[in-house]
């Protein structure tokens, strides 16, 4: 089943002997939307909808599409239903305020629903154990991509940051025991070399600080390269960034910390529990998600940002902006501001999917890079 | 000879005939804006979107302004590329919804805008049933004015709205009463909701009947009428000013009614408009297409304001009328309202106006084209433009659309 | 203007070319001309007029006159201005009654046209805010592969494996194919992948109106034999197009103006 939003319920999918697999926006495709989608839509959406336009979807039996995450995403669901009738479309509606139980309750049974209508259209019942067994695989690939994260934001040059994010896609686009081994493998590797560097023990303790949201100052080992470069954003895909990063020519060890939805906010979703209700577990699961912009709280959002760009010694900060996306482009001046605030250089990046102006982002990148100084005190 | 028949005659060479009730409606708003005034100045006032449960603020002794309305005075006193600049300073992106962009930008200049914008709110009250925009426009309101934000979550429905969805939607009715309790000292009353509802309801049945009567012929409204007349079935539900205009608006339109008399003077095309006008030019577009026998008896804009709250149980009441606004319901909704209004006012064709800034209204409106066309068998057509950012209107590419499309009807 | 008249005189001013026509009421031309709009547009209507009159051989004084197109507005004489869409349509239906739906190509829009059994449009699409999909486009793609805007079409029919041009936008095509150049791409599969980009918009925009066969061809870019080829694949359809596509718009306009 593939799926466009990030927060998907991917134990609750593959209980029912589903894989759910995540349907991203590429560059390289011919646009295909203006019958049925004008040029505001969200141009990830657009994306999507022209790979479908020209049969060039990644198969899959159904999708799933949110509602109440964005107008753009809502819209397209319904579009979609009326210009592909014969493509079965499943939708998981989310809750967005603080509403603590109350959203838990709802999200529970728009997933028990979820699960009710994914029954009857592939005839496969909700099954106990392949859900504790998927919660197994989304544990132990956060845990260990968690530990990644960490990892770089202590030695970044440890890992590249293509490499992360390609472990990362790998088990988004097959949630599967093999993709959960080759993060671990990585993440096994990762820890022995910075137990050589004897900074094993300062990574650990950035990730239990991020799993918490509650960050102090990291103990980075001395003559740490700089600049330290934090990027932030909505959907964007992580490879894009890379693809940028690399036409530019700018080191992935600059990339630090990404606060992406297919990144951070993905990876540092806490597990959900076995042994209790499977629905109001995942639900609490998703809802705690770290930072997501589709819901209350902006000024969580904009706490933590700070901790992450004060006690995590990062110069830059890279505000992306998806073309035409409401949660990203009414969030960034608010980001900009706050990092400023905390004495970071900040950059806005305008990007869609098809990396139009490619030429051009990677020059501001570059000039970006250049202008930023170290932060005094390091 | 009456009255109206001596006005006739001063008001022969315009296309369209003003409405009475109209220098009403003006008292009406100027007292709503100077009481919102004073109500900031005490401490008591909220802002709140359009589609927000109001009877529940004013029920606990809120006032209430309106960022959207704010909105509409901006565009029409054609400030908006202003005022939206002063937010594009701050960095919002040009992409953005313009009610957020000029209302952003009046509460960085007040002085620099209509009204010196909006009195400070001490909440900012945000339902999501119009669009998920306005979470985030009121964050950054928030920031800028240190008021605090409460969501009213009202997630879309599909078809019938299940218990889980009403439950939901019910705690969000329970949390903004403990909101308004602590923010503003304050005490909820079913009591006094119940007498809320009563006028808000009365007020929604006689607009209501206001807008019915356009299924005669000639209709006694155009929609430019509607348009400046909606603002206190939004600014003022629950109020005694609102039943007073809408109790004046009525029995104009009924003296017109009852005489033959149209809201232009000479009818020969009834179209359906759909989406929010664009008001910075509302006089002059629809005055022009006035002139060429074209009126608007109906739109989806000014007939989204119908529910009112009844029955035994009004926080159930509440949560059934704000969960299921028409901009709530989905794509088959709207399609099915439209050719409803097509088919029960009698309208020859329609118009869409694809509001650049409004992904929830306008999105869709490609396929709704299509799926309209076929089933009412009228034809329509889609311009391009903005409710408030006139930089986004290219009158010769809308002109021609309108032109080609009333070329079908001769 | 009580006098019964068997003549109308349509003209179609666009952007790029003037264009008018002299009709009798049974459909026959009496007079065409096309002169080159230039910068002014009621100055290229005299010209128009000028040469239909001469080689009429008619007096025009208190004939009905129609305008169309993108200068409708600016002439003086006009009797009445009408949309292109109205007039390429009524044109068309003239010179073929099967054709229900009608592409119109030109220099900066482009234009579907479902015609009714009378003649009259009953639903269109218009694409006049993008350059992709106008002749522009290719314009642009001519400057870039440095051939003729007439040589294009021929060059682009030389190729048996058209480029991909992914861009949605002429700005950014413009820098793909400049990039395509530079890896050694063969101008004639650069050409055919400007022409099959254009086609598929183009096809997307007459697939709004829903596609009904036979399909006419009309505008300036009609004219470019490997844009009709293009075409005719996307839509899986044959493509009738009259002897003079530049012309339709003001034979509609013409015969509209007869029948007032």
């Amino acid at each position: 089943m593939g799926y466009v939003y990030p927060h998907a319920p991917l134990e609750i999918i593959m209980a029912h002997g589903l894989t759910p697999t995540l349907v991203r926006a590429r560059p390289g495709i011919a646009g295909a939307f203006e019958a049925s989608l004008q040029t505001f839509a969200c141009s990830y959406t657009r994306n999507l909808f022209s790979q479908r336009a020209n049969d060039q979807m990644p198969a899959s039996s159904a999708l799933l599409f949110p509602g109440n995450t964005c107008d753009s995403l809502l819209n397209v669901g319904d579009i979609w239903r009326v210009r592909f009738p014969d493509d079965i479309i499943f939708r998981l509606t989310y809750p967005a305020a603080n509403q603590g139980e109350a959203a838990v309750h709802y999200l529970a049974d728009e997933l028990r629903s979820l699960s009710q209508s994914i029954e009857a259209a592939f005839g496969r019942p909700f099954s106990e154990e392949e859900f504790r067994d998927a919660a197994g695989l989304t544990r132990q690939f956060r845990s260990a991509a968690q530990f990644l994260y960490a990892a770089r934001v202590v030695s970044p040059q440890v890992l590249r940051y293509s490499k992360l994010a390609a472990l990362i896609h790998t088990f988004l686009l097959s949630p599967d025991q093999k993709s959960a081994n080759e993060i671990t493998n990585a993440s096994t590797q990762v820890q022995r070399a910075l137990a050589r560097s004897r900074l094993l023990d300062s990574a650990k303790k950035i990730q239990e600080q991020l799993i918490k949201r509650h960050l102090t100052p990291a103990a980075l080992p001395h003559g740490a390269k700089s600049p330290r470069i934090a990027i932030a954003g909505g959907m964007i895909d992580p490879g894009a960034i890379v693809a940028l990063f690399n036409a530019a020519g700018i080191p992935e060890d600059a990339l630090v910390m990404d606060l992406f939805s297919f990144g951070f906010k993905t990876v540092f979703t806490p597990p959900c529990e076995v042994g209790r209700d499977p629905f109001d577990s995942v639900a609490r699961s998703i809802l705690a998600s770290p930072l997501e912009p589709t819901q209350e709280g902006l000024g969580v959002r904009l706490a933590f940002l700070k901790d992450v760009v004060t006690n995590l010694a990062v110069d830059g900060l890279i505000v992306c902006e998806q073309s035409f996306c409401d949660p990203d482009e009414f969030e960034a001046p608010s980001l900009e501001a706050e990092a400023s605030k905390s004495g970071v250089a900040v950059m806005r990046l305008p990007i869609d999917p098809e990396l139009s102006d490619r030429e051009r982002l990677g020059v501001r990148l570059q000039s970006f890079l250049e202008t930023i100084s170290p932060r005094s005190g390091r | 000879m009456t009255t109206l028949g001596q006005e006739e005659r001063h008001t022969e060479e315009k296309v369209y005939r003003q409405l009475r009730a109209n220098s009403l409606l003006q008292e009406i708003m100027l007292r709503y804006m100077m009481e919102g005034q004073a109500a900031s100045e005490q401490g008591k006032l909220a802002w709140v979107t359009s589609g927000f449960p109001v009877e529940i603020p004013v029920t606990m002794g809120v006032n209430v302004s309106y960022p959207e309305q704010y909105g509409a005075i901006i565009g029409s006193q054609k400030v908006g590329p202003e005022i939206c600049g002063f937010a594009e300073e701050l960095g919002y992106s040009q992409e953005l919804c313009s009610y957020a962009r000029s209302s952003i930008g009046s509460v960085r200049y007040p002085e620099k805008s209509p009204l010196d914008g909006l009195p400070k709110p001490q909440a900012l009250l945000a339902c999501n049933n119009i669009c998920g925009t306005v979470l985030r426009w009121y964050d950054a309101v928030s920031q800028m004015t240190g008021a605090p934000v409460f969501l009213f979550d009202t997630p879309p429905t599909e078809g019938d709205q299940p218990s889980h969805h009403r439950e939901y939607v019910r705690q969000s009715v329970l949390r903004l009463i403990d909101f308004l309790s602590r923010t503003f000292h304050t005490s909820f009353s079913e009591e006094r909701l119940r007498k809320v509802g009563e006028l808000s309801g009365e007020a929604i049945d006689l607009w209501t009947r206001s807008l019915k009567a356009c299924r005669n012929r000639p209709s006694p409204l155009n929609c430019a009428d509607r348009f400046l007349a909606m603002a206190p079935i939004v600014a003022l539900r629950g109020t005694e000013p609102a039943i007073e205009f809408y109790q004046a608006l009525l029995e104009e339109v009924q003296e017109r009614v009852s005489q033959g008399l149209g809201a232009i003077r000479d009818e020969r095309i009834r179209l359906l408009w759909d989406d929010i006008p664009p008001w910075f030019t509302i006089f002059r577009f629809f005055n022009g297409l006035a002139a060429r026998g074209v009126v608007f008896p109906a739109d989806t804009y000014t007939h989204a304001w119908s529910g009112s709250l009844a029955g035994a149980d009004l926080l159930d009441s509440v949560v059934s009328v704000y969960s299921n606004v028409y901009l709530n319901k989905g794509l088959e909704a709207k399609v099915d309202k439209m050719c409803e209004l097509i088919k029960e006012y009698s309208l020859d064709g329609f118009i869409m106006f694809s509001v650049r800034s409004c992904k929830r209204y306008s999105l869709g409106q490609l396929v709704s084209k299509e799926l309209v066309m076929e089933r009412t068998g009228v034809p329509g057509v889609v311009i391009e433009g903005d409710m408030v950012d006139s930089r986004l209107f290219n009158d010769a590419q809308i002109q021609t659309r309108l032109d080609a499309l009333l070329e079908m009807f001769l | 203007m009580a006098r019964r008249t068997t003549i109308g005189i349509g003209l179609d001013i666009g952007s790029t070319t003037t264009k008018g026509i002299l009709v009798d009421s049974s459909g026959t031309v009496l007079a065409a001309s096309l002169v080159t709009t230039g910068a002014s547009a009621p100055i290229a209507a005299r010209h128009v007029m000028d040469e239909l009159s001469q080689t009429s051989g008619k007096e025009l004084t208190g004939l009905p006159i129609i305008t169309t197109g993108y200068g409708r507005t600016s002439v003086e004489f006009a009797h009445e201005t009408v949309t292109e869409i109205t007039c390429h349509s009524m044109g068309v239906h003239s010179l073929n009654p099967d054709i229900r739906l009608l592409i119109d190509v030109g220099g900066q829009d482009s234009k579907v046209i479902r015609i009714g059994p009378n003649g009259r449009p009953t639903d269109f699409e218009l694409n006049d805010k993008c350059s992709a999909g106008t002749g522009r486009f290719l314009e642009v793609m001519a400057r870039v592969l440095e051939v003729s805007i007439d040589d294009l079409g021929p060059l682009a029919l030389r190729s048996t494996s058209p480029s991909t041009i992914s861009s949605t936008c002429t700005v950014f095509a413009e820098s793909e194919v400049v990039g395509r150049i530079g890896t050694g791409a063969a101008p004639a599969d650069i050409a055919a992948g400007a022409h099959l980009a254009m086609a598929g918009k183009v096809a997307t925009l007459a697939k709004r109106v829903g596609l009904v066969t036979p399909v006419g061809v009309t505008g300036g870019v009609a004219l470019n034999p490997a844009f009709r080829h293009y075409l005719s694949k996307q839509l899986n359809s044959s493509l009738w197009m009259p002897d003079k596509p530049q012309l339709t718009g003001a034979l509609g306009a013409a015969i509209l103006a007869v029948k007032r």
